[in-house]
């Protein structure tokens, strides 16, 4: 025991580093861009900039917990940017009807969990890659979206129906939502027994089915959240502007997809945490934001968002195969 | 005394191919009940009934004299029944005491995974085994295998297990760590654990079996107490005919060196090694996994090429930056991990043997197909592969016939220099033979084989020459006459060995 | 292998002559030469990229930036040309270049640094597009003299000119990877890159071609983007990858690699366009055709999934 003791620990901090690596990168990433923004042009901080930037991005960072999730179960959704589009167009058209403010936030959340539960089932148990099931949702999802809209926004929805632009001591409903349901889905990924489940599943469903897991219902599960997930952004899409358009912003579903993978997630499935995406969709924000202060054109914002990502994955790999290589000798 | 698990008229059938035919089979407390058969005897049909994987079509279980029907692994493992699997089922991206728990962890009053609990438990169960030196917070991929291994048998008995049936828990440990395997199975034994035991290795077996059932083509050829048995009469009753003898060794004449080292290096895991190898010459590498020896026949064969050092063939320096300049100077690779490294398993066998002479088999850019077909018909008769044809796809063969396409695939370069990395590990003592006897062969005719194993007694049988690594180096070397298996293993294991070269 | 794939293609086959069946009962305007060729117009430049793509993806690869090269390559014609003042054929040339660099650049983030071509893709997919947007700054380039049209909008032998050109690149795509040594290496890295590495295969440079070769392709179909519209804007191409990747995929490749054809990739091509069309003139409002297309590509993977699953057990 005594060998043990010597042999088998480590200090925390580089255990943290180690279990963290990626989270911790971002985070650094978003400071080291808050000092040189800040220092260029102060009223970055001023105002009430910051919270606005959050709040109007805090749905990719909700869809992104979801998309982790499905990520980590070892696939991934490229349906869901059309996805968030029809469940805002579902939550405006009910509220304008004039049902009652919960019927229109509640049924396309539900809608969501039904549409990607029958996603999940299809992939578990008729066994079609998911890269294959969600180019097809995909294809249905936009289509649907824009014949029945006709491509007209819907206006006039009641007062009561904008969750979006509430607010709590100041601070807009959508950054609670991000926060919470961060921080209750970090906690159920680490602690809950269905939660590990899917880094089980994602990591090795040979050896899941051995652990006496259903890795089928894993993916299901993982899906149908993702459902629920995308859900809850959406409504939070719809009701932080006035009006809805029938479109939501292009290629939104590599947005989410990048903002998981650049937090940590492993596209390989197995690893990550919700904690990397929600940091990643906020250091996105933040870009955005800092190129408006620092007077770079906003043409340029896309250009270097993708350096961003580029030198971000790089890193990654870089760390990762130092990583690799400590651990052969 | 009523045995553990007690099988009887157990058949089983996939796709109206008949796998299992009534046989019976029982595991007593405190007994190593080892199971043989070569590759397709049944032997893993029965494990995954046991361990609730498949259902058998007829016949009936029975756990502790009572009669149960195993819907799921989680059934078996309730009922006491654990599998240590050959390919090490584990979760490589999580930590030690989560793989250990995976599926039973110890709860909280809430619900929530108790993870002080698990831990603790896991450096329990992890003590018992004599593992201190497995952190339980380490993630699973960053292990050796002995190490995986352990963590897998620690899972076992995690769940209580008073029945653990392990599928050739040595097939890629090194003789250091099968020792210490050997140790862990005799102690859960003497606790009280029934212990089906399935492996290819006869050595293990007479040192750690009570009894043997013997299985061949589906069906029970007979069960006996170890002490009933010898070699010679196990290997006959595992492939229904007597092997006259296991190395067939053929005297050759030694001719002028092909293959010179000369102080070749990578990085800090192979280092100064010098060797020569003759033209008609078997030369083993024996040392421990991790000793440098696959990584010294990656650096020649140019998929990491050396760092350091001179390569000389036929006397003249040579540079190997890729498998293809290693190829087109004579050499051939036949890799450790066959379906990894040797094999596109989802193609053919024509499109495998094919791969490595693509451009000879092209007229300008395009493939000549009925050249591919001749050269795939042609291997299969000269190898004595057993397939329905060239189009067979590679996936579909048993281990020693996929073994033989991946040697097709190297002879069609027609090589001068032959690196074999492991040629039977996992293959059933009848194709390991036939692939003896081709080794010696191709030596005969005048080939430099360079044979890389594990397995001591084949380095022994099949080596005009032995040289030892260690530590990514060479320590010994000894001629056919002077190796024996004590003074090779104890330059494999001995740390004094290795002082001089550092 | 070739038997499962003559299964798909057969079922696809199948499936292409029931919906031409279809459409022709529903309109009688669908069959008509001049319908079909201006139909083989629109499918070409989808149908150059997916070529590629199909190699990319037999490799158990994926480009996700297809649709961005495509815009920059547009873009920078233009640039080339008006800003710079080149020569437009030699604005041309440079624009097909820039989209094979921009491939190569791809092939060496996999290759070089080992990153999964989903994310190196994924990050050039908004580089590619920012460098488009940032260098256009929202302004479009007009007034393209009229030989230039010819690319886009004219015709020779009665039948557009860029279907000449898809069907050229057809012809040589199908025989490069179904006959040649490097169609094989194309397979055997993508059933299994580590066994053709130690076959002497060389994976790398096979990896780095096939998307160098995707990006030059792009810039290519850009170039016939532009003459055909007749101007150039930064968001040209934009989703261009999902169309492409659905074609493929329909055309029965396997997304994991190691497995699909050229053929196949074809028939997935026109029952698309097809689809797109015929319903169109069927009545069916523009977007409601994507919905089509989305439930056949589900339908035609789970059909032959069960058929695989008949065979296999």
């Amino acid at each position: 025991m005594a060998i043990a003791g010597t042999m088998g620990r480590r200090s925390g901090a580089s255990r943290l580093v180690e279990s963290y690596g990626q989270e911790l990168v971002v985070l650094g990433a978003i400071v080291v861009l808050f000092i040189i923004v800040g220092s260029v042009n102060p009223r970055f901080f001023g105002g009430n900039n910051l919270v606005n930037i959050f709040s109007g991005n805090a749905y990719i960072a909700v869809a992104a917990i979801g998309m982790s999730l499905v990520i980590i179960c070892g696939h991934i959704d490229v349906s869901v940017g059309s996805l968030i589009g029809v469940l805002a167009t579902i939550a405006g058209t009910l509220a304008v009807q004039g049902y009652p403010v919960w019927v229109a936030w509640g049924v396309p959340i539900l809608v969501g969990v039904a549409i990607n539960t029958l996603v999940g089932a299809l992939i578990a148990y008729v066994r079609i890659p998911s890269i294959v099931v969600t180019l097809g949702m995909l294809s249905i999802l936009k289509g649907g979206l824009i014949s029945y809209t006709g491509g007209t926004w819907i206006t006039n929805m009641p007062p009561e129906f904008f969750i979006a632009q509430a607010r709590l001591f100041g601070i807009p409903a959508p950054i609670y939502f991000m926060v919470v349901l961060t921080i209750l889905m970090a906690l159920w990924m680490r602690n809950a027994g269905l939660g590990r489940a899917i880094y089980a599943v994602g990591g090795n469903p040979e050896a899941a089915r051995a652990s006496g897991l259903y890795p089928e219902r894993v993916c299901v599960l993982a899906f149908a959240m993702h459902g629920f997930f995308a859900g809850i952004a959406a409504l939070l899409f719809a009701t932080q502007l006035q009006v809805i358009q029938s479109t939501v912003p292009p290629n939104l579903e590599l947005t989410v997809i990048t903002a998981s993978v650049i937090g940590g997630v492993s596209i390989l499935g197995g690893t990550g945490t919700v904690i990397g995406s929600t940091l990643a969709a906020v250091l996105f924000a933040c870009i955005s934001s800092a190129l408006v202060f620092l007077n770079v054109s906003a043409y340029w914002l896309r250009a270097v968002l993708g350096l961003l990502i580029l030198a971000t994955v790089l890193a990654d790999m870089a760390r990762r195969r130092r990583h690799r290589a400590a651990g052969r000798l | 005394m009523t045995p553990l698990v007690e099988l009887g008229g157990i058949s089983k059938s996939f796709a109206s191919v008949r796998v299992l035919q009534d046989i019976s089979f029982d595991v007593r407390a405190g007994e190593v009940h080892a199971l043989l058969g070569e590759n397709g005897a049944g032997k893993s049909t029965l494990i995954k009934i046991m361990g609730g994987v498949h259902r058998a079509d007829a016949g009936e279980m029975r756990v502790n004299g009572e009669v149960v029907h195993f819907a799921s692994p989680r059934a078996a493992a309730a009922s006491g029944i654990a599998v240590v699997h050959q390919e090490l089922l584990l979760f490589p991206d999580l930590s030690v005491a989560e793989n250990i728990f995976m599926g039973h962890a110890p709860r909280t009053g809430w619900g929530a995974l108790d993870w002080p609990k698990m831990r603790a438990r896991a450096r329990d169960l992890l003590d018992r085994l004599q593992s201190h030196h497995i952190d339980v917070d380490a993630r699973v991929g960053s292990l050796s295998v002995a190490n995986r291994q352990r963590v897998e048998i620690a899972r076992a008995l995690s769940q209580d297990a008073r029945v653990l049936i392990m599928d050739e828990p040595t097939a890629s440990l090194v003789e250091e760590d099968v020792q210490q395997l050997l140790a862990i199975v005799r102690m859960l034994r003497d606790k009280g654990v029934g212990i089906v035991y399935v492996s290819h290795k006869l050595p293990e077996i007479f040192a750690l079996a009570d009894r043997v059932t013997v299985l061949r083509d589906g069906a029970r050829v007979g069960t006996a107490p170890i002490g009933e048995l010898d070699e010679r009469r196990l290997v006959s009753m595992m492939v229904g005919r007597p092997i006259d003898q296991l190395f067939p060794k053929q005297e050759t004449t030694i001719g002028a060196p092909l293959l010179e080292l000369r102080k070749l290096g990578f990085g800090s895991v192979v280092r100064d090694v010098s060797l020569t190898l003759h033209a008609g010459e078997i030369l083993g590498i024996a040392g421990l996994i991790g000793s440098g020896r696959t990584e010294l026949a990656l650096a020649i064969f140019g998929i990491t090429p050396a760092t350091t050092g001179e390569i000389l063939i036929d006397g003249k320096p040579v540079s190997i930056d890729s498998p293809q300049q290693a190829r087109d100077l004579g050499i051939a690779y036949v890799p450790e991990d066959r379906g990894v490294q040797g094999l596109v398993r989802s193609q053919s066998i024509a499109e495998n043997i094919s791969l490595s002479v693509l451009k000879s088999l092209a007229t300008g850019l395009l493939i000549d197909h009925r050249k591919e077909e001749k050269l795939a018909r042609e291997s299969i008769a000269k190898f004595g592969i057993r397939a329905r044809g060239p189009r067979q796809i590679v996936r579909q063969l048993s281990g020693g016939n996929q073994q033989k396409v991946v040697l097709a695939k190297w002879l069609a370069t027609e090589p001068r220099i032959l690196i074999m990395d492991e040629p039977t590990r996992g293959i059933d003592v009848g194709a390991k033979s036939e692939i003896h006897a081709l080794m010696s062969a191709l030596a005969a005719r005048g080939l430099g084989v360079l044979m890389i194993s594990s397995e001591l007694p084949e380095v022994l049988g099949m080596s005009d020459r032995v040289l030892v690594m260690k530590n990514g180096t060479l320590v010994a070397e000894f001629d056919r006459d002077k190796a024996t298996a004590e003074a090779v293993g104890a330059a494999m294991t001995l740390a004094n060995a290795s002082d001089e070269a550092a | 292998m070739s038997r499962y794939l003559l299964r798909h293609e057969a079922i696809l086959a199948a499936l292409l002559v029931l919906a031409l069946i279809v459409l022709a009962l529903q309109s009688d305007r669908f069959f008509t030469i001049d319908n079909l060729l201006n139909q083989g117009r629109l499918m070409a430049e989808v149908g150059l990229v997916a070529l590629a793509m199909t190699f990319v993806i037999v490799s158990a690869g994926i480009d996700l930036s297809v649709g961005s090269i495509l815009g920059l390559v547009a873009i920078l014609l233009g640039v080339f040309w008006q800003k710079v003042g080149l020569p437009l054929p030699i604005a041309m040339a440079l624009g097909v270049v820039v989209g094979a660099l921009a491939g190569l650049f791809n092939g060496i983030i996999i290759t070089r640094f080992r990153v999964p071509p989903l994310i190196a893709t994924l990050a050039t997919l908004a580089l590619y597009r920012g460098l488009a947007e940032g260098i256009s700054q929202a302004r479009s380039v007009r007034g393209y003299p009229d030989w230039f049209f010819v690319l886009g909008q004219g015709e020779m032998l009665g039948v557009p000119t860029q279907l000449w050109i898809f069907l050229a690149c057809a012809v040589v795509a199908a025989i490069v990877l179904g006959m040649s040594t490097f169609g094989r290496a194309t397979y055997a890295t993508g059933a299994n890159a580590v066994a053709a590495r130690f076959s002497g295969i060389p994976v790398d440079r096979t990896i780095l071609l096939i998307y160098t070769a995707s990006g030059l392709i792009s810039g290519l179909a850009a170039v016939i983007f532009v003459s055909r519209v007749s101007t150039t804007r930064s968001d040209m191409g934009t989703g261009l990858e999902l169309d492409v990747i659905t074609a493929v995929v329909l055309g029965g490749t396997s997304i994991f690699g190691g497995r699909g054809t050229i053929i196949g990739t074809l028939l997935g091509l026109v029952l698309m366009q097809a689809l797109k069309n015929g319903l169109a003139l069927a009545g069916v409002k523009g977007d409601g055709t994507i919905v089509v297309i989305g439930v056949i590509l589900i339908a035609t993977i789970i059909i032959s999934n069960l058929v695989r699953r008949d065979v296999d057990g």
